[in-house]
């Protein structure tokens, strides 16, 4: 059994709780059942040498494995899926051009839905009330909506994105996460219950709990 | 051989010639030495049921192959990867290695290399465009220093080139209208290094000689 380290942080504000990204590879390692410790970060252990050696830009989550250092949620993923402990977990399905389909979805996920909701969270988190983030804003919403109504179409009839629930699902439903501040996803009946169904999963409500109880451990003192 | 077929637009305006991501597949294929033919979309070609059944976003490329098709082309890299050592290590670690820089530049660089292109080429003389370019930049130019951090003396992102470099290189070039690639040599070195390869500038004007041949006749 490999040694897996993967990284976190200690604490975020509670907008971002359930939504940092060491959730999709805990998910992850919990569906393929494979054990691995917690490295937690102070935010003064983001720009140290060492952690940008590691991680490039001093995000989370890092990977260790016996020795060798990856980072990047959807790689990390990809890599235990591909791993010989998911085997049998379907996470990467062994038919070639399922695995495939399953590695488009991953891409897409990160690469054509991500985007637009990171940009929208960019201003609900941070310039709600800057004039530049109010005008921005409905032009926004209306391209993240657009690519989420690519996503359900695709999800008519289907309860995954490929077949079998796989690490496309853990990609796409992490980054919906993400839109938990708005309606934008249950608004949309096919999506939400999609996001249901994957989050009903016992692996996820694990690897949540286990990212939330690290965030109630280390809660700031209130101040007075 | 397999036959290999890749969608691509017709034409698209000048501001988007040499950018639109058909070109990752096409350098990707050119060092794989695999050759492959083309179906080119016209004007709302790409809104067709029949393309959305493929690409659920619209967009191009689709990549199809002896009844395979693909979307996705950061997808279709890790596919054609599988094929070729020049693209994706053998070793199960370095392949990783290159996995986590295909993400890294889709996940990590081009979103915000996206959200200052957004502002620049379609929203130039809006209010917000102008008050947010500020800020926009700096994340962006805080990202493009880390890769130039990562990359210190190596020529590619883990020594040899991989698909790692194919994706970041045509992230980078996104910013062609912008100085801040330039501005960071050890960066303009690895893009222009990139751009170099053979098989870049075989796939740059194949995408190219569509655009020429079907440009629109001026009104």
């Amino acid at each position: 059994m490999p040694n897996i380290r993967v990284t976190a942080f200690r604490w975020v504000p509670p907008p971002f709780q359930g939504q940092v990204r060491d959730l999709a590879v805990r998910w992850a390692l919990e569906e393929a059942g494979v054990p691995y410790e917690m490295k937690l970060l102070a935010p003064e252990d983001q720009d140290t040498p060492e952690y940008r050696a590691w991680h490039p830009f001093g995000k989370v989550p890092a990977y260790e494995e016996d020795g060798f250092q990856l980072f990047e949620s959807g790689a990390i993923v990809l890599h235990i899926a591909e791993g010989k402990s998911a085997e049998g977990t379907a996470l990467l399905p062994a038919d070639r051009a399922a695995r495939a389909r399953v590695v488009a979805w991953v891409i897409a996920a990160l690469n054509s839905v991500d985007p637009d909701i990171i940009a929208l969270g960019d201003i609900d988190h941070f310039a709600a009330d800057e004039a530049w983030g109010k005008q921005r804003r409905p032009a926004l919403a209306g391209m993240v909506q657009t690519r989420l109504n690519a996503v359900a179409a695709h999800l008519a009839g289907r309860d995954y994105l490929v077949d079998q629930f796989s690490a496309a699902d853990i990609m796409m439903i992490t980054i919906l996460r993400a839109l938990r501040h708005t309606t934008l996803v249950s608004d949309i009946p096919d999506l939400r219950s999609y996001r249901d169904r994957c989050e009903a999963r016992p692996a996820f409500q694990r690897a949540l709990a286990a990212q939330l109880d690290t965030f109630a451990r280390h809660a700031p003192a209130a101040k007075s | 051989m397999s036959n290999i077929r890749i969608t691509a637009f017709k034409w698209v305006p000048p501001f988007a010639q040499g950018l639109v991501r058909d070109l990752r597949v096409r350098w990707a294929l050119e060092e794989a030495g695999l050759p492959y033919t083309e179906n080119l979309l016209g004007p709302g070609e790409q809104n067709s049921a029949a393309h959305r059944a493929v690409q659920p976003f619209g967009q191009v490329p689709v990549y199809e192959e002896d009844g395979l098709t693909l979307f996705e082309s950061g997808s279709i890299l890790i596919h054609i990867g599988e094929k070729s050592e020049v693209l994706l290590p053998r070793d199960a670690a370095k392949r990783a290695r290159a996995f986590t820089w295909m993400f890294a530049a889709l996940n990590s660089v081009e979103p915000h290399v996206q959200n200052l292109t957004t502002i620049d080429l379609f929203f130039p003389n809006e209010e917000w465009a102008k008050l947010r370019r500020p800020a926009a930049e700096k994340m962006a130019l805080g990202r493009l220093n880390a890769i130039a951090a990562s990359l210190e003396a190596r020529d590619y992102l883990e020594g040899e080139f991989t698909a790692g470099d194919l994706l970041m290189i045509s992230v980078l070039r996104n910013l062609r209208h912008t100085t801040l690639v330039k501005d960071i040599p050890v960066l303009a070195a690895y893009q222009a290094r990139g751009e170099a390869r053979p098989a870049f500038a075989r796939a740059l004007a194949a995408q190219l000689a569509h655009f020429e041949r079907n440009q629109p006749i001026a009104a």
